[in-house]
């Protein structure tokens, strides 16, 4: 068999484009802003799975899709191929983090205090279809508190460490330069934990869940409780030429620690860019789900992060609808050779009573 | 967010890292109209470098307490020097904005040279009264969602 060149595509494909870019029309700086303002926890969730943080490409990025996530991902991801990588921050630590929302489901005392921060968890979800009659929608204004609430505060794993409550793991000291890096070396079974906690920062989010929320409802030895969870913006600090540390600025972060009720308690740990609580709940929990000497098949290390690379497994998903002819007009040719000889064997069959016959009449 | 100092002063009271954290969160428009003014009395500026590019954030678990990549922050820089001092001036901001990086940088030299300190200090305390005044409101608005534990 051999594979044959064809053409006569090309206008089709032009015009396809053309029809797609049609339906959704102009795209100006106006559309990209109100995307970016209106729709932040979108821009953020996008911008942790691209692994790449800048609010307005993201949003641009959302205007030119339409809003399809995973070609959002793709242009982003894209475009970061485009860029030079000027330095590696310094690593971002619990002190360094402005925290808005800090909370525990586990520990009702907590050091600190339970912080919600801004959330719907606790209140009615409604639409206001008074909006569609033309009625604007206008929040009510917080009720500031005279003091200001901390600004940062320390994080849960670390009070339960001075406790004796769990396990107290030593900081590696490895140089930023040093950490291991996904988009640099390839992911290995067994990963380094450094490449465990980058893939599922950078995870598809529904993937995330679904992976995660079969280890909740029993699909794996851990039974989940959000130890703390944390909305928070974490500086970007860089060298400047002289030697000086400063932030260049800051990027919004989530990250939960997860704590298991076994008879020793063990955590696992997530952290992405934007504020997605779903996303790190449920990575967190595949973290320590899939750190179990005996994980669940649906949760080890390799199912777990092989399965939820967004542009990887969306690719791998919609290749499929991309021309496979040679491949299927060779599976036609073997079903057709084997319906051929199914045919020729049934009349060979069918003549061998009429030879008995014919022997007998003799 | 201002920081305690960790260094000598450079400009009032302020530290390298504190100028430089103050001016990379400064607003955009106010800090461009800060180095316009400044440009004028630097001489010849030779721009070393003008550019976006990405930073790699790492963030360390609290669990093991390993440091792990995040991912990349698109960050402009702006690394400048000045033809009569060689002195060296560098501005990053996250974003894309290269004429705020740049804003930056001007500034930045001109606070290593002691050039035009008076408008620059005022900037510089303008701009830390504004933000510390910004976080303080956003932080009071915070504390309003603190949860009054009742025990039974």
């Amino acid at each position: 068999m051999a594979y044959v060149a064809t053409r006569g595509g090309e206008h089709a494909i032009e015009q396809a484009e053309r029809l797609y870019r049609d339906d959704l029309g102009t795209i100006g700086k106006d559309r990209v802003d109100a995307i970016r303002i209106s729709l932040p926890y979108l821009v953020d969730r996008l911008m942790g799975e691209a692994s790449l943080y800048e609010p307005d490409l993201a949003a641009l990025a959302l205007a030119q899709t339409g809003g399809d996530l995973y070609e959002a991902v793709l242009l982003l991801r894209a475009y970061r191929t485009t860029q030079p990588r000027i330095a590696v921050a310094e690593p971002v630590k619990q002190p360094d983090l402005f925290t808005l929302r800090r909370i525990s489901a586990a520990f009702k005392d907590i050091p600190g205090g339970q912080i919600l921060g801004p959330t719907l968890d606790y209140s009615h979800r409604l639409l206001q279809v008074g909006v569609l009659m033309g009625e604007d929608y206008v929040p009510a204004p917080v009720t500031a508190a005279a003091e200001p609430a901390p600004a940062t505060q320390p994080s849960l794993a670390a009070w339960q460490k001075t406790q004796g409550l769990i396990a107290d793991h030593k900081s590696e000291a490895v140089a930023p330069d040093d950490i291991p890096d996904l988009t640099r070396e390839p992911l290995l079974f067994p990963a380094p934990r450094a490449h465990k906690l980058q893939s599922l920062a950078r995870a598809d989010t529904g993937g995330t869940l679904a992976l995660g929320y079969s280890t909740m409802r029993g699909y794996g030895s851990v039974h989940p409780t959000v130890n703390e969870l944390r909305l928070a913006e974490a500086p970007v600090r860089i060298h400047h030429p002289r030697g000086t540390l400063f932030s260049a600025g800051s990027v919004r972060v989530s990250q939960a620690e997860i704590i298991s009720k076994a008879a020793v308690l063990e955590l696992g740990f997530s952290a992405t860019f934007g504020w997605n609580e779903v996303k790190v709940i449920a990575a967190a929990s595949l973290d320590l789900a899939s750190s179990q000497p005996d994980a669940h098949a649906a949760s080890t290390e390799e199912f777990v992060l092989y399965h939820t690379e967004p542009v990887e497994s969306s690719g791998f998903c919609i290749h499929f609808k991309l021309p496979h002819y040679v491949t299927f007009q060779s599976t036609l040719d073997a079903f057709r050779g084997v319906k051929a000889d199914r045919a020729a064997a049934a009349a060979a069959k069918a003549a061998k009573p009429q030879t008995r016959q014919e022997e007998a009449a003799l | 967010m201002s920081e305690l100092a960790t260094g000598e002063p450079v400009i009032g009271a302020y530290s390298h890292e504190q100028a430089l954290n103050i001016l990379a969160a400064s607003d955009a428009r106010s800090l461009k109209a800060c180095a316009e003014q400044v440009l004028t009395g630097l001489g010849d500026v030779t721009v070393l470098n003008n550019r976006t590019g990405l930073v790699m954030l790492p963030f360390e678990d609290t669990v093991k307490g390993t440091a792990f990549h995040l991912g990349e922050v698109l960050v402009a820089e702006a690394h400048i020097r000045l033809a009569v001092s060689g002195i060296e001036g560098f501005g990053a901001v996250t974003g894309r904005d290269l004429e705020q990086a740049m804003a930056m940088a001007v500034i930045d030299a001109a606070i290593a040279i002691g050039h035009d300190s008076g408008p620059i200090l005022a900037f510089i305390e303008a701009e830390d009264a504004r933000q510390q005044q910004a976080d303080r409101e956003r932080l009071r608005k915070v504390e309003a969602t603190r949860v009054q534990m009742e025990t039974f």
